[in-house]
């Protein structure tokens, strides 16, 4: 069994790392309140949030002045994808979706751009152990931090719990929303391997689905939380 | 097992006999679909790839000139190419598309377009549409032709004579399709004499004709990939505005570029189905037959027709009188959308059924079973019923109250629809010395899991499991597939598949009865051997058997054979709601569909689809809805944050039940059906509940409190 682990709790309660928008509604995992959240977007909150080249290149808006600080032209960043270090040059404005997608020397196009404003979770990746929309989170923030694809749960082609019972139960049709849907299951299980149906159907909200696969999603948690039960943790 | 005894034709076999078929197979597409590896258009990245984006008008109306320069002068945007150089006739009409080297810098060179235009007056309701001095949509002006339909002078008469007589005017707004993949593809053509089209499309088959066109080149020198796609409803059936930008963009610049809307834009023209305002006129008499039914239906289309449903519905009146006409709009042509117009009618039909059944004391199952005249429906009624919970229901023939906090109701409806398949797919199935199987089609996967019925069709004639056959689909350099429309993908699939793949167990029995010092129709495949069916023992695995053939192994074509397939498929569904009467919220608390369609291949996907069409039911009940400001003349919602679809919250208890008394022994398309009656049947639920009778949708809770406040004066 070489199923990767997410990173475990007491690694990802970061909060004042966490500029992503948080989806983990309830769970008290990010410990950001919606007004927290909104008080760090305005500025990147500087503290610990850029490494590297990206926090050298920092420069205040008004010299000498609290305003917000700005980054300005390509910068590189290094952050961990999947287990493996990357180094990457991104624009300020490049999102970390944008990156995945189209920035990287081999796209990793599992995460799906579908609304591209941070409601439909097709996007859905994990940071640090935090469920975030890659869509609403700028690249540049993901420096020195650890990012997990849907193309980084498997360990040598072989699927974890969640996605084998996806698999079993038929939680996908068209399949654009799965990805995302995957990560989220994955996240919440990883918490909590016993969540019932409302703690899915919660941790899911972020997460929208056209073809209308919910109801077997919501039977795939229940399989995939039962053998997680089960394991020895 | 699968004998060779009764093998003059090809057939699907008694029932109970398949070890493959009518079982829950897992969809053959999940893995890669899970783990991030099905690439979809949206997802391939190719050598000198680039970006493309298209640039729409801000405004409903407007005479345009459009300037490419100031974008082509940015560094990284290298193409450029004027879609529409005039007028424009609905809001967020493409004019321009831009490719670059990024998605970043095309987002740059679509808003370095130069754009100017002068608004010219416009008409985005229905009512501004039909004011004396609107501008005209169409030349001929803003109302089409009206249709009549029935007898008028019957239906007044009966209308005159009858017990009880209603008059409503009910609504449906324009819904969108809101495929997840938006609209879109990558023309890959680097200036060569061929192309590659990855295209989202409902059509694979479709789209080398229009591409060619547009690049210059030869019809077969272009193909086309839909290995996955996100998505269609109906809407995907043409290379699309994105689609003919991509072609044009790649063949300014000889280099592959993708091209997909974005969310505004697939809202704005990806398509919509078609609003409905019907005002009704109808009566019963108290013995409960349903007497007359008048409709005056407008069709809101925007540019386009927009869609009409049977009519009657299905119930049956003495005597009924239809007028439909369209009414033009300066919005996007509505486009087929599952079930093109039958939700509209469902709707608006149910309801009065309802509403007539109340006026008359009878109970709303029976109502329906008296006035339909059909055992098939009368016993699904019947089946959902009893699932619902109708019989210990306590407001059967008259609306509840609630408890003064919530109440609790139940609602019926139903539906058919056609779901034959027709000719022109042709399947290969081919069989190699190692063992391998694999079934080519060309055909196209919205997501409905047609590329597993691919794969478990040979399985099932072969004796082998479903994963051990692989499905190569949605590629026309494959045997051609259909457009997925109408439901047909099914009936027209299945047929030629399984056709090539009886011919080639037939073939494969034939080269093994001398291995096996049989008679050829004593040769049995079954769980991964092949035996002689009087000495079960004497025989091979399938790995060895196929060792036997030659290097070139065995390949067989398989053509559409209509008594493979059928047409005529019914269901009815029942949906429980729950309604806060203080705040006017409603909540889908169950839903059950009863459906027949001949013989179901994939149980499991098979549910799927119907518990999906159900939630698209929800949604079109009670979320979703195009909202224009009609001052502005612009659109309010073209977003999936403001446009809402049903979420984890939303989503009742669903329960799909197979018609097990249909015993047609073959399959029928079911895409479409059960997306028909959930609007009918929540909002039967709803004025059950407690009185509330909402006649447009979607049931948001401002209407459902207005119609409680009607209870009250």
């Amino acid at each position: 069994m070489s199923e990767k682990k997410l990173p475990p709790a007491s690694d990802r309660e970061m909060p004042d790392r966490d500029i992503g928008l948080s989806k983990a509604i309830g769970s008290g995992a990010s410990g950001l309140s919606r007004r927290a959240f909104l008080k760090g977007a305005g500025g990147v909150a500087a503290g610990g949030v850029l490494a590297g080249e990206a926090a050298a290149r920092l420069s205040a808006a008004g010299e000498g002045s609290k305003a917000t600080p700005v980054v300005e032209g390509e910068t590189k960043i290094e952050f961990t994808l999947n287990g493996t270090v990357q180094q990457v040059q991104v624009e300020p404005r490049t999102t970390l979706l944008g990156l995945l997608r189209s920035h990287l020397p081999e796209p990793l196009t599992g995460a799906k751009e579908v609304c591209d404003r941070g409601t439909c979770g097709a996007c859905t990746v994990i940071l640090d152990g935090e469920v975030i929309y890659a869509c609403a989170t700028l690249a540049l923030t993901v420096a020195g931090r650890e990012v997990l694809t849907v193309e980084g749960l498997a360990g040598e082609g072989k699927l974890t719990a969640v996605q084998r019972a996806m698999v079993a139960e038929d939680g996908s049709m068209c399949g654009f929303c799965t990805p995302g849907f995957v990560m989220s299951l994955s996240a919440c299980l990883e918490r909590n391997p016993g969540a019932d149906e409302n703690e899915v159907r919660r941790a899911c909200t972020g997460n929208l689905c056209r073809c209308g696969t919910y109801d077997h999603i919501f039977r795939a948690a229940e399989v995939a939380g039962t053998e997680l039960s089960l394991e020895p943790r | 097992m699968t004998s060779n005894k009764t093998a003059d034709k090809p057939g699907w076999g008694a029932r109970g006999d398949h070890k493959i078929l009518h079982h829950d197979t897992p969809r053959a597409s999940a893995p890669d679909k899970v783990s991030g590896a099905a690439l979809y258009s949206h997802d391939r990245r190719v050598p000198g790839m680039l970006y493309g984006r298209l640039v729409c008008v801000p405004v409903a109306c407007a005479r345009i000139e459009v300037d490419l320069a100031p974008a082509l002068a940015l560094e990284g945007v290298l193409a450029g190419v004027v879609l529409r150089d005039e007028e424009t006739r609905f809001m967020g009409q493409a004019v321009a598309a831009v490719a670059a080297e990024t998605p970043e810098l095309a987002d740059d060179g679509a808003r370095a377009v130069a754009l100017e235009f002068e608004e010219l007056p416009w008409a985005v309701t229905p009512e501004q549409a039909l004011l004396p001095d609107a501008p005209k949509v169409r030349r001929r002006g803003n109302r089409g032709r009206v249709r009549k339909i029935g007898d008028a002078k019957a239906t007044e008469d009966a209308l005159a004579a009858a017990d009880f007589i209603m008059t409503a005017d009910y609504s449906v707004p324009v819904q969108h399709h809101v495929c997840l993949e938006p609209h879109g593809v990558l023309c890959d053509w680097r200036g060569g004499d061929t192309a590659t089209i990855y295209a989202s499309t409902q059509v694979a088959f479709g789209v080398p004709g229009s591409a060619a066109d547009l690049l210059g080149l030869d019809e077969q020198s272009v193909r086309c990939i839909v290995h996955h796609m996100g998505g269609g409803f109906g809407s995907k059936f043409s290379l699309d505005t994105p689609g003919r930008a991509a072609c044009l963009l790649s063949r300014e610049c000889k280099r592959p570029v993708l091209l997909m809307n974005d969310r505004t834009q697939e809202f704005q023209t990806g398509g919509n189905r078609s609003g409905s305002i019907q005002r009704v006129r109808a009566a019963a008499n108290r013995d409960g037959r349903l007497m007359a039914l008048r409709i005056e239906i407008d069709k809101i289309g925007g540019v386009g027709g927009g869609a009409g449903g049977p009519k009657p519905f299905h119930y049956r009146p003495s005597a009924s009188y239809f007028e439909e006409g369209s009414v033009h709009t300066h919005t996007d042509s509505s486009r087929a959308m599952r079930a093109p117009g039958h939700p509209q009618v469902a709707f608006v039909t149910e309801s009065v059924m309802d509403e007539l059944a109340y006026g008359v004391g009878a109970d709303l199952l029976e109502f329906r079973k008296q006035n339909i005249h059909s055992e098939v429906w009368s016993r699904q009624l019947d089946r959902v019923a009893d699932e619902i919970g109708w019989s210990s229901h306590p407001h059967r023939r008259t609306p509840g109250r609630g408890d003064g906090w919530t109440a609790e109701g139940i609602g019926f409806a139903i539906s058919a629809w056609g779901g034959g398949g027709h000719g022109g797919g042709q399947a290969t199935v081919r069989i190699t010395r190692s063992g391998t199987v694999t079934c080519s089609i060309g055909v196209q996967d919205l997501g409905t899991g047609i590329r597993t019925l691919v794969a478990m069709i040979p399985a099932e004639e072969f004796g082998l499991q479903a994963d051990a056959v692989e499905a190569r689909i949605g590629d026309t350099n494959l045997p051609p597939g259909v457009g997925s429309g109408g439901s047909v993908t099914t009936g027209s699939i299945a047929p030629p598949v399984k056709v090539a793949s009886w011919k080639a167990r037939r073939a494969f029995a034939e080269h093994l009865a001398p291995l096996l010092d049989c008679p050829v129709e004593r040769v049995m495949f079954a769980a991964g051997r092949v035996f002689d069916g009087d000495a079960p023992k004497r025989g091979l695995t399938w790995h060895e058997a196929c060792g036997t053939l030659t290097n070139e192994g065995l390949q067989e074509t398989g053509d559409w054979r209509g008594d493979l397939q059928g047409s005529g498929v019914h269901g009815a569904q029942a949906a429980r709601v729950r309604v806060d009467l203080m705040t006017g919220r409603v909540q889908v608390l169950k839903m059950v569909c009863c459906q027949d369609s001949g013989l179901v291949l994939n149980p499991l996907t098979w549910r799927s689809q119907v518990k999906g069409a159900m939630i698209q039911g929800l949604g079109q009940a009670l979320l979703e809805e195009r909202v224009l400001d009609a001052d502005l003349g612009i659109g309010l919602n073209a977003q999936l944050q403001d446009y809402k679809i049903p979420g984890c919250l939303e989503i009742p208890e669903l329960v799909a039940l197979i018609d097990e008394e249909d015993t047609r022994e073959f399959p029928i398309g079911v895409g479409e059906p059960p997306v028909i009656p959930g609007p009918g049947a929540i909002a039967g639920a709803v004025h059950n509940a407690c009185g509330a009778r909402v006649r447009h949708l979607p049931m948001t809770p401002d209407k459902v409190l207005d119609a409680l406040a009607l209870l009250e004066d």
